[in-house]
């Protein structure tokens, strides 16, 4: 039974095992860099180990204010990635339907899609009238436009002949729409909201490293600011992880709305 | 059930004085050009004839994609204008939903004509039941065969119970094995429902087999070369293939539509041309030694 279970599932056995060991090596190289304190070109003098990172880590799950900060983090994603979403893809899905649309609104998109979201922090600061709002608006702009952008490439692919298919049905316009243009992009609007979500992060840091008060950049910038070498590292792993989670949650709700692509 | 019933015969198709051209920079390109068609209510009609002869623009216009540039397509003595459930369609390229379920695919039709959920249900179970699919209904199209996916496909279009059914070349990817099962089981349901069809195809055998009737083509712009009845018994039997009077009929059809595909291949081919052009390369390449 157990043989036979092995034999069945190694190539997942071997992936999780070597994704173990390379941690640990990781882990070990961290470890060993910072013990010995390397000095090669970079510096290791300051860089905290791993012990004392988890030192940090256990005192913080304990204060109240660094999980403040990373629910601060979370509600911003959380409302800038929404309403990036909320936006952009029915924005997306009208202007990959109604040519008119597409050309009146594209060329303006093309012309703020290339300014990074943290670009926008001064002009979010003279905008909004708390930091708050700021801190969300350029969250919503880091994935507003992937999720647009992928929106659109989805509508571009829709086969022609599935609408034709759904018109000698009895499909009109609405229905078309519903049944047709919106399934078939939506595998590559789940692949704008992952990138969205992760430029969602990127800008939701520099905004609060910049502009902020709480949240989880704001805490990392803190730290070096401070010279808690530890938290450093901790808040960086916490973007880390937190960047993860989140990506991992748009996946899998992907996979629950589109049961009919492969696993 | 109302839906797979048998009614009075309907589906009396016509094309009338049909024209059809596209514009181009260069100016008009003709397709298909004084063409006049019928299918009988409850008729089999095929139409084969050399590759890009138009017959798949014709049968575009009768679903209502395409709008004729002169002459008029009715339906039981109403016009075309646009696609409809009415006439049903059956595309080469299967063309089912893939975020459907086949049983989803099955009732799209009658959902879009506002049937309610458990009704629409059990009508797709009872069509899928009827083309040997029952125990595929949940299954997403991306795990069925050609064949089984040309039969959801045949039984999606036939849900809404359409006075006319178009195809066209459903069986053009099928292996050849499958494609006689495919034949059989689009003639046990033609039968069935007594309903027209209009089946368009490159295959003169296919034609022979399924049709009451055939039209011919010319090469582009395609315009009906020969209308030609076919009057071997039914139901019909693979055996009858063999049989001299489908011999014959093959073969009259053969020599019509390879006379079309040489004229749209240019002209017979130069044999004497070729006899005369010798050319021994020698290591050059052929650019050279012209």
């Amino acid at each position: 039974m157990l043989s036979r279970w092995i034999r069945l599932n190694s190539e997942r056995i071997r992936a999780v095992l070597l994704g173990a060991i390379s941690l640990v090596l990781f882990l070990a190289a961290w470890h060993l860099l910072t013990r010995y304190r390397v000095v090669f070109f970079v510096r290791f003098t300051n860089v905290p180990s791993p012990i004392a990172v988890y030192a940090s880590f256990v005192k913080a799950i304990h204060d109240p204010h660094f999980l403040m900060h990373i629910a601060l983090s979370c509600r911003r994603i959380f409302l800038g990635f929404s309403l990036a979403a909320l936006v952009g893809v029915p924005l997306g899905l009208v202007m990959g339907r109604f040519r008119l649309v597409h050309e009146a609104i594209f060329p303006v998109a093309e012309v703020l899609r290339p300014i990074p979201a943290i670009a926008w922090v001064p002009m979010a600061i003279m905008l909004w009238p708390s930091n708050e709002q700021s801190i969300v608006f350029i969250t919503f702009l880091g994935s507003f436009f992937p999720i647009l952008v992928n929106t659109l490439h989805g509508m571009s692919l829709v086969d022609p002949v599935l609408v034709r298919a759904a018109q000698c049905l009895g499909a009109r316009e609405r229905a078309i729409f519903r049944e047709v243009y919106f399934p078939s992009s939506l595998p590559h609007i789940f692949t704008g909201l992952t990138v969205g979500m992760g430029v969602a992060w990127v800008s939701l840091i520099a905004a609060e490293m910049i502009s902020g008060q709480y949240g989880i950049g704001y805490f990392t910038w803190e730290a070096y600011s401070l010279v808690q070498y530890a938290d450093i590292a901790l808040g960086m792993i916490t973007i880390g992880v937190l960047g993860l989670l989140s990506s991992l949650l748009v996946r899998g709700i992907g996979t629950l709305v589109m049961p009919w692509g492969r696993a | 059930m109302s839906t797979v019933e048998a009614r009075p015969p309907q589906g009396h198709v016509e094309v009338r004085n049909f024209a059809l051209s596209y514009e181009t920079i260069d100016g008009a390109v003709s397709a298909v050009t004084e063409t006049d068609i019928h299918v009988k209510p409850g008729e089999f009609v095929s139409i084969v004839g050399p590759s890009g002869c138009g017959k798949s623009t014709l049968l575009n216009a009768v679903a209502g994609f395409l709008k004729p540039t002169a002459g008029v397509v009715t339906v039981d003595g109403e016009k075309v204008n646009g696609p409809s459930a009415e006439r049903g369609m059956v595309f080469q390229q299967y063309s089912l939903f893939p975020w459907k379920t086949v049983r989803e695919n099955v009732e799209f039709g009658l959902k879009m004509r506002g049937m309610d959920r458990s009704q629409r249900e059990r009508a797709a179970r009872t069509l899928l039941g009827l083309a040997g699919l029952e125990a595929f209904e949940k299954h997403y199209p991306d795990r069925l065969s050609g064949g089984m996916k040309q039969r959801v496909g045949i039984v999606r279009a036939l849900a809404t119970g359409p006075k006319v059914l178009l195809l066209d070349e459903p069986f053009g990817a099928l292996d050849a094995q499958t494609r006689v099962i495919m034949q059989q089981i689009l003639t046990n349901m033609w039968q069935r429902l007594r309903i027209s069809v209009l089946f368009v195809t490159h295959d003169i055998d296919e034609a022979i087999f399924l049709s009451d009737r055939v039209y011919c083509m010319t090469a582009r712009p395609g315009s009906i070369k020969a209308e030609i009845p076919i009057p071997l018994e039914r139901p019909r039997q693979q055996s009858m293939m063999m049989s001299s009077e489908f011999l014959a009929l093959r073969r009259g059809l053969m020599s019509l539509i390879r006379e079309e595909s040489l004229k749209a291949m240019g002209g017979e081919i130069n044999d004497s041309a070729m006899q005369g052009l010798n050319i021994e390369l020698h290591g050059h390449s052929l650019a050279e030694v012209l």
